[in-house]
């Protein structure tokens, strides 16, 4: 047969993770559990901004001194611990400048968010704006229930 | 990145948590599709209980159902931008309209609401209130109180210290 004669080409990792689960994005395919001062972290697959949890906070608590926006982005994540989908409400905190954590911190989550000019659908928004001091600090992702 | 841009009012919908975030995975609330689909599209601004922070976005819980007393009041709903614009099909949003409107508008409610229809949506969703959505608003509004004994507040989006103050 004619596909027997093809030559056997090592797969990239990248293109091997894709093809072991083509359903699951690139950050769920990276996502764990344990270290919630990382961008891995599972629930922090839209997070876009600076980790409260590298800031003196927790993973869905603001930090002394900073209050939680009253508006956030809603998207939902995949827990690789149970295979199952949750809805995540990532708020910002707010009233104190930038965190200066360092740049593993950082997080660009862009799981289900769509480009600015879909602004209702797009995470790359200071959702201070609700707060009394519209100042971002850092951001958290709390997690609201099952999304399916 | 977060930093990188500010929001002009009215054009994001964003949300207040009013449920439990110290959930963990394994103990966790669930859902109905449209009670999700609601949570997932307006709750960010509207509040999962429909609890906004009213200086900014309308406050929907006991306040929502007034809106579907008259079929102009009606359209209006499924006519505002975010609703409009969304990217659900008329049949999901058909249900998170009337998730909202029953459930979450409570006493405001008229007895024997005639549920959304998916083809009903997909009507008013053709004309997107895109110009003077403000003073549209308040057009309806003045109908509700005038005709429907909506409370007065319902000029302004909520009970807090803003409206009051206005």
């Amino acid at each position: 047969m004619a596909w027997m004669a093809a030559p056997m080409l090592p797969l990239l990792p990248v293109a091997r993770s894709r093809a072991a689960d083509p359903a699951k994005s690139d950050f769920e395919r990276n996502a764990q559990t344990a270290d919630a001062t990382a961008c891995t972290y599972w629930k922090y697959c839209a997070a876009d901004g600076v980790l409260c949890s590298c800031c003196g906070g927790g993973s869905h608590t603001c930090p002394p001194g900073a209050e939680p926006s009253p508006v956030s982005w809603i998207g939902t994540c995949l827990n690789p611990d149970d295979g199952r989908s949750y809805v995540i409400a990532y708020r910002d905190c707010c009233g104190k400048p930038a965190c200066t954590a360092g740049k593993s911190c950082w997080c660009d989550g862009a799981d289900r968010e769509l480009p600015t000019y879909r602004s209702p659908l797009n995470n790359d928004i200071i959702w201070c704006f609700g707060n009394a001091s519209a100042t971002y600090h850092c951001s958290t992702a709390a997690l609201v229930g099952l999304a399916n | 990145m977060m930093l990188s841009m500010t929001v002009t009012l009215g054009t994001v919908c964003g949300l207040l948590i009013a449920v439990g975030s110290n959930a963990t995975a394994g103990n966790d609330p669930s859902f109905r599709p449209a009670q999700r689909d609601y949570i997932l599209a307006c709750a960010g601004c509207h509040g999962i209980d429909g609890l906004s922070n009213s200086r900014l976005i309308p406050r929907l819980k006991d306040r929502i159902g007034y809106f579907v007393n008259f079929p102009e009041g009606r359209a209006y709903l499924a006519r505002l931008p975010n609703v409009a614009f969304s990217t659900m099909s008329d049949q999901q949003l058909a249900a998170v309209l009337n998730y909202a409107v029953a459930e979450i508008g409570g006493n405001s409610t008229p007895a024997g609401m005639k549920p959304y229809q998916a083809a009903e949506v997909g009507k008013w969703r053709k004309l997107p209130l895109t110009a003077s959505l403000s003073a549209y608003r308040q057009g309806i509004v003045e109908t509700l109180i005038s005709r429907y004994r909506a409370p007065a507040s319902l000029r302004g989006y909520g009970d807090d210290a803003y409206e009051t103050d206005r």
